[in-house]
């Protein structure tokens, strides 16, 4: 994967420019230098009195008094302007009066004389009011990809304000690539990033960050990206005892395979100390695509303590290592004739093995479990159930059914079934409601009575009340939920959203006796796989607003009705985003 | 004795240069200046507006100079016919309007009301939030947060400037739960074109996220795997169990 990294990746034109001032516009993305300008390209180099480049645009313009020196030669003109995405320079010289010359292809020692140019090919911006977000001396541009300032002056109230803070260094990616914009960091509440290093393959960044369990930190994060292949790393938090420190690799070799790795170690400690805690894992992913489906096979190595004795008592050594393998295969989602119905088959096998044990049934320890897998789903993505005179006055109907089975070497297999079907329907261009009902069934079925010793039928007393219904669980469970959504959004300066949902599940949900399920850094429960006892009623609103060009609000909170200790979710999830 | 002066010419334009008697426009026209021409107001150089005022030689008289924009006066198609060039005009073939291409012919300048949907896997959680991501955000997995309008469809609206073409993904909140093609391989950008119309409507499809059918195995930062469970349900009560 590494080897695929360093391959060449595609090179973006690197320009340098240096002026008595170079400004930066970011709501605009227009880079601005004056006195004394100087640009320097792999093919000519060029001094002048005004530059202006339009990052988006891929073109710029160098004004008054120019010189451009090539391995050509040198010529003076009034103006040039380059169109770095057509290849195209155009020169206005004033050697012997006036002219008009276009240089193609980068060939700077044979103008095409006369030739017509774009009308807007030397047009300049107009005044801009309101003050740079960064001024400097010195940037590096790579076309379509970066720009990085030297010493620079950086308005932290832009773009109506004036506040400079002066950074060493300065670096803003706009690359095409995805790929650097990939993180290895978890989410957070809030996320002020300075990328102070960086070109068209890699990046490094300092992120100052708060979430709701580490409060605030700083985090470090390098990106590298190839034609083929990326590379994240991380640490985070570096300034808290608690530290995760992610790789994570990925490389398509082929169209049709990709292979991506995450690793993770976690260490407890003060600085670069010993720690009193370490754990490791590592998930590796390869998928192969085929015509009408693909292969995934997935390893995880699980290392809960690396540490050999626990040097603190609060941090216990858990001896567990196990090792994961699962390879699965997914046909397409395929359409079923000229009907309104896609269904979907998969099929897969796991291993698992822990010398230091996985389960036990029947007085039998199992340090290593197989499985198999078959799974098949059917559903109906959009149907038209009504049409109305305006295009939103139209009824849509959704429905989808999955059933899965997987077998284990462990003498039990456990069926999932899920079937869901809703309608939803536009009240206007900006408001959309649904209702959506859905049941899944999850049944933990063991041979030769053993159930009864993985599910012992008791009662459990919450309070000292004792709730005899859940005596009745022997491993098959039933979530029915019923959800009314609505969804309001104003031209993506607002929009909001609210979900209401009634779940009535088997075993029943009672307070304070199943325990709550982890929650996230940004405070939301992970309600992941067959999570018992959900809260019966739940209501969920979110909006988010527009404060400015260049900054939204997200604000989602969610509330229980008083079920148990739950009214309202932990926290306001709160992000601050562009 | 009657004499006769022919009409003067007046256009305002920004300047490039200001050089050995010329004076060059941003229309890339260059135009000679009367050796006797008045230039008021700060010296004449790149970025400055011009008030030019032209003889009927062609030639440029009086020559005001701002740091201010002045009121839109003539027409600089008026004066191209004045304009100096050592060579004769050559026909480019690159101005010849192209076919096909998108954005190609959208007028630049409007705001489009673009109401992008996307139909995501059954199996999304009612729960989840779907965003879409871009290269205009740099990528950031969380720039454009979506609403769900069914279970298996969620929307937005954006005001997008006409001719701005940008790559687009789809994603769970951030690009390790982003969408896959249906080979399960990562999914490349989508081109979003942004057209002249007063409205426009994008719509996709995503047929998987690269996070799902993992086998339960665990890819999320900074959150550690749990221990093999043998039993589908994560949290039975404790203490478990309870013989009665």
């Amino acid at each position: 994967m590494l080897a695929l990294l360093c391959t060449a990746a595609s090179q973006a034109a690197i320009l340098h420019v240096k002026a008595t001032h170079v400004s930066f516009f970011y709501d605009r993305f227009l880079v601005e230098a004056d006195g004394g300008v100087r640009i320097e390209t792999p093919q000519f180099a060029a001094t002048g009195d005004a530059f202006s480049m339009d990052l988006k645009l891929n073109r710029f313009v160098l004004a008054g008094h120019v010189r451009l020196e090539s391995p050509s030669g040198i010529e003076e003109g009034a103006a040039l302007s380059d169109f770095l995405d057509f290849d195209r320079l155009y020169f206005l010289p004033v050697a012997e009066g006036a002219d008009r010359w276009t240089f193609l292809n980068g060939d700077l020692a044979h103008p095409v004389k006369g030739r017509d140019m774009p009308g807007d090919a030397f047009a300049l911006p107009d005044p801009i009011d309101t003050p740079p977000y960064l001024e400097t001396n010195a940037a590096v541009i790579g076309a379509r990809s970066f720009i990085r300032f030297g010493p620079s002056r950086v308005n932290m109230a832009a773009p109506s304000g004036s506040g400079y803070v002066t950074l060493p260094s300065y670096y803003i990616n706009f690359s095409s690539d995805q790929h650097l914009g990939q993180n290895s960091l978890a989410g957070a509440t809030f996320d002020a990033t300075y990328a102070f290093a960086g070109n068209g393959q890699s990046i490094s960044a300092l992120h100052a960050r708060y979430d709701t369990i580490d409060k605030t930190y700083l985090a470090f994060e390098q990106h590298l990206s190839g034609k083929h292949a990326y590379a994240v790393f991380s640490v985070n938090p570096v300034t808290r005892p608690s530290k995760f420190w992610n790789l994570l690799l990925s490389g398509t070799p082929s169209p049709n395979f990709q292979i991506r790795s995450f690793t993770q170690l976690h260490t407890f400690g003060s600085g670069l100390s010993e720690p009193s805690e370490s754990s490791l894992f590592t998930t590796v992913q390869a998928t192969q695509g085929f015509s009408g489906s693909f292969a995934r096979l997935t390893a995880q190595f699980s290392n809960f303590s690396l540490l050999p004795v626990a040097s603190d008592p609060s941090h216990p050594v858990i001896p567990n290592h196990p090792f994961q393998l699962e390879l699965t295969a997914q046909q397409f989602d395929r359409r079923i004739g000229l009907s309104p119905l896609y269904e979907q088959i998969q099929y897969g096998f796991g291993y698992v093995h822990d010398a230091y044990g996985l389960q036990t049934l029947g007085g039998t320890p199992y340090t290593t479990i197989w499985n198999h897998e078959l799974g098949l789903q059917l559903y109906v993505p959009s149907f038209k159930l009504t049409t109305g005179p305006r295009f939103y006055d139209s009824t849509f109907l959704t429905a989808s059914v999955q059933k899965q089975r997987t077998w284990y070497s462990t003498p039990h297999y456990v069926d999932v079934a899920s079937s869901s079907l809703g309608l939803s329907r536009a009240f206007s261009a900006h408001l959309n409601a649904f209702a959506n009902y859905s049941v899944q069934n999850t049944a933990d079925v063991y041979a030769h009575g053993l159930g009864s010793q993985v599910y012992v039928p008791f009662v459990p007393l919450a309070g000292g009340v004792p709730y005899p219904g859940y005596a009745a669980f022997n491993g098959t469970a039933t979530f029915r939920t019923l959800a009314l959504g609505a969804a309001y959004s104003n031209n993506g300066f607002f929009s909001a959203s609210l979900l209401a949902r009634k779940h009535d599940d088997f075993p029943k949900s009672v307070p304070d006796i199943f325990p709550d399920p982890p929650l996230d850094v940004l405070g939301r429960e992970l309600l992941t796989g067959n999570y018992l006892g959900q809260p019966p009623y739940d209501i969920t609103a979110a909006f988010r607003a527009r404060i400015d060009p260049h900054l939204s609000i997200d604000v989602e909170r969610s509330y229980y009705f008083h079920f148990g200790h739950r009214g309202w979710s932990p926290e306001f999830v709160i992000q601050l985003g562009p | 004795m009657i004499k006769i002066f022919a009409a003067l010419i007046v256009v305002t334009a920004q300047l490039l240069d200001f050089e050995k008697n010329l004076v060059f426009f941003t229309s890339g026209d260059a135009f000679r200046v009367a050796s006797n021409a008045r230039i008021a107001g700060p010296a004449p150089a790149a970025r400055r507006y011009v008030r030019a005022t032209f003889d009927d030689a062609g030639r440029v008289v009086e020559l005001d100079v701002s740091l201010k924009k002045f009121p839109a006066q003539g027409d600089l198609a008026d004066v191209h016919r004045f304009a100096v060039a050592m060579s004769a005009p050559v026909p480019n073939p690159d101005l010849a309007p192209k076919t096909g291409a998108a954005c190609a012919h959208a007028r630049a300048g409007r705001f489009v009301t673009v109401s992008i949907s996307v139909q995501v896997p059954p199996a999304t959680p009612l729960t989840d939030t779907v965003y879409m991501t871009s290269d205009q955000s740099g990528w950031n997995a969380q720039a454009y947060r979506m609403d769900r309008i069914d279970p298996q469809h969620y929307r937005t609206q954006v005001r997008l400037q006409s001719g701005t073409q940008m790559q687009v993904l789809f994603d769970r909140g951030s690009l390790q739960s982003v969408e896959a093609a249906p080979n399960g391989i990562e999914e490349k950008p989508h081109l979003l074109c942004v057209g002249d119309e007063d409205a426009q409507a994008f719509t996709r499809t995503v047929y998987h996220w690269i996070d799902e059918n993992s086998g339960g195995l665990q890819t999320v930062p900074q959150a550690l795997p749990t221990p093999y469970n043998a039993v589908p349900f994560p949290n039975l009560p404790t203490p478990h169990p309870a013989l009665h």
